[in-house]
C-alpha cells in the first residue's frame, strides 16, 4: 500500500493503480468486511441475524450493482433487470437439469453466458431508446422472458428446476461434495469475495474512460455524439456489463437456493425491487446498491413475517427514502455524519432546530388555512 | 474542402434549406460567416452537415487532398460520431457541456475521444499523459484555468460557452463549426470570445464556419461571408458587401440606401 503525496484535503491511500481511498473509507472498508465475515459466527445467536438473507442480499446487492452503471451514469432506467438475475439462475439449473453439469464454477460461468447472452440481444434492441421508452421496454423484455419461463415444460413451468441432480445431491464446491452447513458456509465466502472482486472491476470500470463515456450520454446525449462518442453501441456495452453482473449474481443465488423458481428470479416486480435497492442504499454511490440489497433483503424478509401488509411497508419506506435521504443511506452518510458533529459541538444548533421544524409547521398551517379561505371564499 | 451540394432540407410545408451549394475551406483555415435573418436556415445548414439532420436531396462531401490528388467522400448519412473522426466538429447554439463534470472532466472528456482513447476500460481517466498535456493546453488557451475545478452547471454564461468551444477544439477539429458562438454574452466578453476562436483556429490552421449576427464582428473577422435567406444563397462573397450591396443591407439588416 502506497501513501500518496497530497497536501491538501483529506489524506488518501492508493491500494492499487488508480484507487484512492480516505481514512475514513479504508475504516468503513474493513468494518464492513469484518460484519460480512463476523455474520456466520452470530447466526443462530440472535434471530435477526441470518446467514441466508444476508447472502441473499449481497446476491441481489450484486445484481443493483451491475443495475446502478446503467442508472448512474447513462441515466437509464431498466426496470427489467432481474431477467438477467434469472437468466443467470435458470441457465445453472439447466445445466444441472439436462447436462448433469456438477461443479458449481462450471454452473456460474455457464449461468453468466447465459445472462450476458440475452443481455447481448436485448441491449442492442433498447439501446438506442430513452427515457419512458427505454423503461417500458426493458420491462416488456422481461415480462416476455418470466412468461416463457413460466409457461414452458422446458423449464418446468411455475414449480421451477433444482439443482439437485438425482434430487439429493449438491452442486460441488471447488470439486468438492459438501454438506448443508459447509456448503452453504463455503459459498457464502465464495459470494463475499465474488462481490468484493467485482466491485473493485465496477470501480475499475466507472474511473476509466469508458465510465467518462457513460457519464457524456447520461448528461447530455447530443453532445456525447458530437464529441464522437457512438452513444448506442456504448450504451449497449454498458448493458451487456450490467446484465453480466446481473447473470454472475443470479447464478451464485441459484446454488445457494438449490432450486430456481420463476417467482423468485425472473418476477417483473422484483427488477422494481433491484431499482429499489440501488436508491434505497444511495445510487449515486458505488457500494450503495449492495448495502441497498442488504438491508431491503432483510427488511422484506422480516416484514413479511410482521405484517401481511409488508408491501404497504415497502412502499411506505421508499416514500420516506425519496423525501428525507434522497441520497440513499450510503450517500446520505457523509451529510448526516457532519449534521451529528457540528451539533455535538454545537449544541444550540439543536435549538435552532426546534425553531425551524416550528416555523415550519407554522407556516404550513398559516398556508393551508389561507388556502382553505381562499377555496371557501375566494380572493378578496 | 466541404461541400454542401444542392441540398434541400423540408419540414412539412417549409422549405429550410432550398437548394444550397457552398464549400468551404477552398482556403484551408479560412473563417467563413453565415448571416441572414431569422428562419433562413442557417442552423439547418450546420446541422445538415455535421449529421444531426439529413438532407431530402443533395449530398454532404468531404474533398481530401492526397498523394493520387483530390479524393471526395460523400459523408451524407454518417453518423455523426463518425464526422467527428473525420474532423467535422461544431458548438451549439444553446451551450451544451456535460453539467455535472467540471471544466477539466469536460475537455478531458472531449479529448479521451479525441485520442481514441474512450474504449478504454482499465485505464485510468486522467492517467493518459497526451490527453492531460492537450486538456492543460485548451484550459490555459480558453483562459478556464481558474475554473477548471468547478463544475461546468456553475459557470457564468461566457465560460460556459468558452469551455463549449473548447471542447470542440479538443477534438482537434479540421472545421469547426459554430453556432452563435457569442449569443447570450455581453458585448465585452463577445470580443473575447470571438478573439479567443480566432486565435485558436489561426493557431490549428482550422476553417471555421460561424452563424454570427453581429455585423461588426464579421465586419472584423470574416475572410468570406454567406448570406442565407429563405432557405437560399442570397450572397456570397467579401464581407465588404455588407456595407456596399443595398439589397442585402435592406434584407438583413432592415435599413434602407437612404438612411
Amino acid at each position: 500500500m502506497s501513501e500518496a503525496t497530497e497536501d491538501d484535503g483529506p489524506r488518501t491511500f492508493s491500494p492499487m493503480k488508480g484507487v484512492e481511498l480516505t481514512i475514513t473509507q479504508i475504516v468503513l472498508i474493513v468494518a464492513g468486511l469484518a460484519v460480512l465475515f463476523l455474520i456466520p459466527e452470530v447466526h443462530g445467536a440472535f434471530d435477526n441475524i441470518r446467514l441466508s438473507t444476508t447472502h441473499r442480499g449481497l446476491l441481489f446487492g450484486l445484481a443493483a450493482v451491475g443495475l446502478n452503471l446503467l442508472l448512474r451514469h447513462t441515466g437509464l432506467v431498466s426496470f427489467g433487470h432481474i431477467a438477467f438475475f434469472g437468466g443467470g439462475a435458470y441457465g445453472a439449473a439447466v445445466l444441472v437439469e439436462y447436462g448433469g453439469v456438477e461443479s458449481s464454477i462450471l454452473l456460474v460461468l455457464g449461468g453468466t453466458v447465459v445472462a450476458t447472452t440475452i443481455a447481448i440481444i436485448v441491449g442492442y434492441l433498447v439501446a438506442g431508446h430513452v427515457d419512458i421508452y427505454f423503461a417500458l421496454l426493458t420491462l416488456a423484455f422481461n415480462q416476455v422472458l418470466y412468461a416463457i419461463v413460466l409457461g414452458s415444460e422446458f423449464f418446468n413451468y411455475s414449480d421451477g428446476l433444482s439443482l439437485r441432480s438425482g434430487g439429493t445431491g449438491r452442486p460441488t464446491l471447488l470439486g468438492t461434495e459438501f454438506g448443508a452447513t459447509e456448503y452453504n458456509l463455503l459459498l457464502y465466502y465464495i459470494t463475499i469475495i465474488v462481490v468484493v472482486v467485482s466491485l473493485i472491476v465496477m470501480y475499475r470500470i466507472i474511473s476509466s474512460p469508458f465510465g467518462r463515456a457513460l457519464d457524456a450520454v447520461g448528461q447530455d446525449r447530443t453532445r456525447a455524439k458530437f464529441i464522437g462518442i457512438p452513444v448506442r453501441r456504448y450504451v449497449w456495452g454498458a448493458f451487456v456489463i450490467s446484465g453480466f453482473y446481473g447473470g454472475l449474481a443470479g447464478s451464485i443465488f441459484s446454488l445457494l437456493e438449490l432450486r430456481v423458481l420463476p417467482d423468485s428470479t425472473m418476477y417483473v416486480f422484483l427488477s422494481g425491487e433491484l431499482l429499489f435497492m440501488a436508491i434505497l442504499g444511495g445510487f449515486q454511490t458505488l457500494v450503495g446498491p449492495l448495502v441497498g440489497g442488504v438491508v431491503l433483503t432483510y427488511f422484506l424478509d422480516n416484514a413479511r413475517f410482521a405484517t401481511e401488509y409488508f408491501n404497504l411497508l415497502t412502499g411506505v419506506v421508499l416514500l420516506l427514502i425519496v423525501f428525507v435521504l434522497p441520497n440513499g443511506v450510503v450517500g446520505s452518510a457523509p451529510d448526516i455524519a457532519a449534521g451529528v458533529r457540528h451539533r455535538l459541538t454545537n449544541p444550540a444548533q439543536l435549538g435552532k432546530d426546534a425553531s425551524t421544524l416550528g416555523s415550519l409547521v407554522v407556516n404550513n398551517i398559516r398556508d393551508a388555512i389561507e388556502t382553505t379561505r381562499i377555496l371557501l371564499f375566494g380572493v378578496k | 474542402m466541404l461541400e454542401a451540394r444542392e441540398l434541400i432540407k423540408e419540414f412539412g410545408e417549409l422549405r429550410a434549406t432550398d437548394n444550397v451549394s457552398v464549400t468551404f475551406g477552398k482556403k484551408a483555415g479560412e473563417m467563413v460567416f453565415i448571416v441572414g435573418p431569422n428562419g433562413a436556415g442557417k442552423t439547418t445548414l450546420i446541422n445538415l452537415l455535421t449529421g444531426l439532420l439529413e438532407p431530402d436531396e443533395g449530398a454532404v462531401v468531404m474533398h481530401q487532398e492526397t498523394e493520387n490528388g483530390t479524393v471526395e467522400q460523400d459523408i451524407t448519412g454518417m453518423e455523426p460520431h463518425n464526422r467527428v473522426k473525420e474532423g467535422l466538429v461544431r458548438s451549439f447554439q444553446i451551450v451544451h457541456v456535460f453539467e455535472e463534470m467540471t471544466v477539466r472532466e469536460n475537455i478531458r472528456t472531449a479529448s479521451l475521444s479525441n485520442h481514441g482513447k474512450m474504449r478504454s476500460l482499465w485505464s485510468i481517466d486522467d492517467q493518459h499523459e497526451e490527453v492531460e498535456s492537450d486538456v492543460d493546453d485548451l484550459l490555459e488557451q480558453f483562459r478556464l484555468e481558474e475554473v477548471a475545478d468547478e463544475k461546468a452547471e456553475t459557470l457564468p454564461h461566457g465560460d460556459r460557452k468558452l469551455l463549449d468551444v473548447a471542447m470542440s477544439f479538443a477534438l482537434d477539429p479540421e472545421y469547426l463549426l459554430l453556432d452563435e458562438p457569442t449569443s447570450g454574452v455581453g458585448q465585452k466578453e463577445k470580443e473575447y470570445v470571438i478573439e479567443t476562436v480566432v486565435e485558436a483556429s489561426d493557431e490549428n490552421n482550422v476553417t471555421t464556419v460561424t452563424i454570427e449576427h453581429d455585423m461588426d464582428i464579421v465586419r472584423t473577422y470574416a475572410d468570406r461571408m454567406i448570406a442565407l435567406v429563405e432557405g437560399e444563397v442570397f450572397r456570397e462573397g467579401d464581407p465588404s458587401l455588407l456595407d456596399t450591396d443595398d439589397e442585402l443591407r435592406r434584407t438583413l439588416l432592415g435599413v434602407t440606401p437612404d438612411e
